[in-house]
Order: structure tokens, then sequence, then C-alpha cells
């Protein structure tokens, strides 16, 4: 982890109180990664931005629920921004029904880097090494559905494969990952 | 359904699916623990992906808040009697099964043809599902299969629709379909035969809440035009 977990937790405690001024030091440290990831799977600027600020005014509201027994704020926080990206994601694609080109489109570079990112080395570099742990397969559904917010029967599709083996990749495939990702923690 | 937990955690799923998901979940502390374990997984994919965000985003977030109340820290159950919540999830719980029940008898190049279509509907119909499961003079009678299951009438003289939801144990043997009948002045009109293999479906009737009662019946595929045999189910409306 970039940011130490229990500077965030200790963040996220006292939002949960209402504590504003311990948001603005939270939002320092989370909104690029938000951003960023809303960002890659919208694809739009302008939309990022918007989402983005739904995402992180929810971790404001929401705060005094996140249970420290269920995994870590930086965990809770990308579940939330995951779900509100794809969610407008696939609204704006019942709209224009851009899904497939767009898709094999990117099929080649599942997870490039973003030109203005700023680049988090150490853990970019764990994190690809684990994701070519993986096999094709595995990779692709989970880069697919994670980073470009498709449905399963979306990468199924894309992938031309069978329906139960692209969800059963995508669970194999976060197993190896998660595996991987606590194993390799001081590579 | 435990299957889903990979495309869930990765939010590959649609909405119904997802409903389903997580009733599932509320009655299985393992697969929580596994999303759980998947999540801190998929947040490390998220943490490769920073962005410097525009700087307006601060002060729009930052002001947002001073004018947001917090949710208390116990969510509180919605005021929704707790019954529709049910029919939502068992309404979603019915498509995801659908899609998936279906599958076993057919073989691999129909089954996903099938389970596509499956979806596709699923999500056109959801928002109107919901819409008429929400109707505040909803009535909702659900009477058990003979062969096994049951069947569920949701029923609102406000949105002159109802919901029909058939959740059989089983598909009928081949060859043979379920099929729905609204009975108006002992007259029964069909409401839709299923697919062969297939042993749920969500159904939306127009103008419902006019019949009588709703009636199934297990006929050859792929239908008949009136009932040809016994009442697997008869519903009083």
């Amino acid at each position: 982890m970039v940011t130490p977990v229990l500077d965030i937790e200790a963040l996220l405690a006292r939002v949960a109180r209402g504590d504003e001024k311990a948001f603005a030091r939270l939002y320092d440290v989370v909104a690029p990664r938000v951003f960023g990831l809303v960002r890659r799977v919208l694809r739009d600027v302008s939309q990022a931005e918007e989402v983005a600020q739904e995402v992180l005014v929810e971790v404001w509201r929401r705060a005094p629920q996140f249970d420290p027994g269920r995994g870590t704020p930086t965990a809770w926080i990308f579940t939330i921004a995951h779900r509100r990206a794809v969610d407008r994601a696939r609204s704006e694609r019942a709209a224009a029904d851009r899904t497939v080109r767009a898709g094999i489109a990117a099929v080649d570079t599942p997870y490039d880097a973003v030109a203005d990112e700023v680049a988090v080395r150490l853990e970019r570099r764990q994190v690809r090494h684990c994701l070519d742990e993986l096999t094709g397969l595995q990779r692709q559904a989970v880069t697919l559905a994670y980073f470009q917010g498709h449905t399963y029967p979306q990468v199924a599709e894309l992938l031309g494969a069978p329906l139960p083996t692209i969800k059963s990749r995508m669970r194999d495939g976060l197993a190896r990952l998660r595996d991987c990702l606590t194993t390799g923690a001081t590579a | 359904m435990h299957a889903l937990v990979g495309a869930y955690v990765l939010d590959a799923v649609d909405d119904l699916e997802r409903a389903a998901f997580e009733r599932h979940l509320r009655e299985c502390a393992a697969c929580r623990a596994e999303v759980d374990e998947f999540r801190e997984a998929a947040a490390r994919l998220a943490d490769t992906t920073w962005s410097v965000p525009p700087p307006a985003l601060r002060a729009n977030v930052l002001d947002a808040i001073t004018t947001t109340r917090q949710d208390p820290a116990v969510p509180v159950r919605a005021v929704t009697p707790k019954r529709r919540f049910h029919l939502v999830a068992a309404a979603a719980a019915v498509v995801a099964a659908a899609g998936v029940g279906a599958a076993v008898y057919a073989i691999q190049d129909q089954r996903v043809r099938q389970e596509r279509a499956v979806a596709e509907a699923a999500r056109a119909s959801e928002a109107r599902v919901r819409a008429i499961l929400a109707a505040p003079d909803l009535q909702v009678r659900e009477q058990t299969l003979t062969s096994g299951g049951r069947v569920t009438v949701a029923s609102s003289k406000l949105t002159d629709a109802g919901v029909i939801m058939l959740a059989a144990t089983s598909a009928p043997g081949e060859g043979r379909v379920y099929q729905l009948w609204t009975i108006r002045d002992d007259d029964p009109a069909s409401a839709g035969a299923l697919g062969e293999g297939q042993a749920a479906t969500v159904r939306i009737v127009q103008g419902l809440p006019a019949s009588s009662a709703v009636g199934v019946t297990i006929e050859n595929a792929p239908g008949a035009t009136t009932p040809t045999t016994p009442l697997d189910a008869l519903v009083q409306l």
C-alpha cells in the first residue's frame, strides 16, 4: 500500500464522527485513486469528475457504517467507487450501444497506463506481476470487467467463451490474484 | 448461485443478479468472507490507477459534505414493508435462476443464447417489475404447484398490471412446458408459455387486475391455445 492503512482507518474513524477536517485529509489521500479508477472505467474526464464527487460524498455519508471487521478502508472506498463508475458506464452504454467495439479495441491493452497518471511504481509493479501470473483468460475476464465495466455475459461474448467458463475464470482469477498479492507483499 | 462470486465482486452482474446474490450472501458467512477477500484483491487493481483530479473537485466535495447528513452507524431498515422487499428479491432470484436452471437441459450453444435472452429480458423488464411491486395497493397471492414449487401473483389496480412469478422445483419432462393463464369470467387466456427446460420466470401482465384468477398448466411445447391438462396451480385474485 502506498499510504499506511492505519492512517486511513484512523481518518475514517474520525470522519465517521462527523469530523470535516479529517475528511479533507482523507480526501487528499484517496481522491487521486478514486478519480483514477472512475476515470479508467468511464474514459471521460468530465463524467469521471461528476462520479468521483458522488463517490466521495457517499464515503462521507456512509463513513459511520464502515466495518473494519469486513476489510480495509481502501477496499471499502473502492467498492463504492467501482460500483458507481460501472453503473454510470452501463447507463451511458445503454444510451449509445458502443459496448462491443470499444471492448474489443481495448482487449489488447487491458491495464495500460494513462498518460498523465501519477505513477505508483512499486504497487503497480507488484499488481502487474500478479496479473501476469494469471492465465490469459483469467486476466482478460478480470480486467475487462473491472477496468471496463463489462458484465460477465458481455465478457463472454467479447472473448467468445461460454458463460460458466467466464464466471469461473473471474472467480479463480481473483483467488489467484489474492494469493499472489498476499504472499508477494514483500516482493 | 455461488459461482457468481467473482462476477459479483467485479460488479459484472446486472441489478437483479446483484440482488439475488446479496440475498444469498445474507445466509452464507463463508461466502461473505470470500467476497471480502476478493474485494481486497480488486482494490489493489484500483491502486494502480492514480490520476490527479481536477482542482475544482476538492472544493466541490468539501462544500457538498457540509450539507450532507451522515447515515447512522447501524443501517436503518427501509420503511417499505418487509414483504415487498422480499418480493423484489424473490423476483430477482427467479430471473437469475431462470438463466441458470434452463441451462442444465440445453446444449452449450443453446444455453448461451438462452441465458443471454434472459439477461436482456431481465434488464428491460426490471424497472417495470419494480414499479408494479412498489404500487401502494399491491395484492400478493401465492400457491404451491402440484408438480413442486411455487407461483406468486402480485397485482395492482392502480398500475392496472400484475407480475406472475413462477419458481418450479424443476422443468417438466422433454417436450413439455409450463404455461401461465389469466382467467376472466371462467375464460382462460394464455399469459405465455415457458421454454423447454425452463422452470422459472417473471412475467408482467398488463390488465391483470381485471382477471379473477391465474392458472398454471403443463402443456406440450411450445404451449397450447386453451388449457388441455388439469391445473397445476390456481391462484384466486
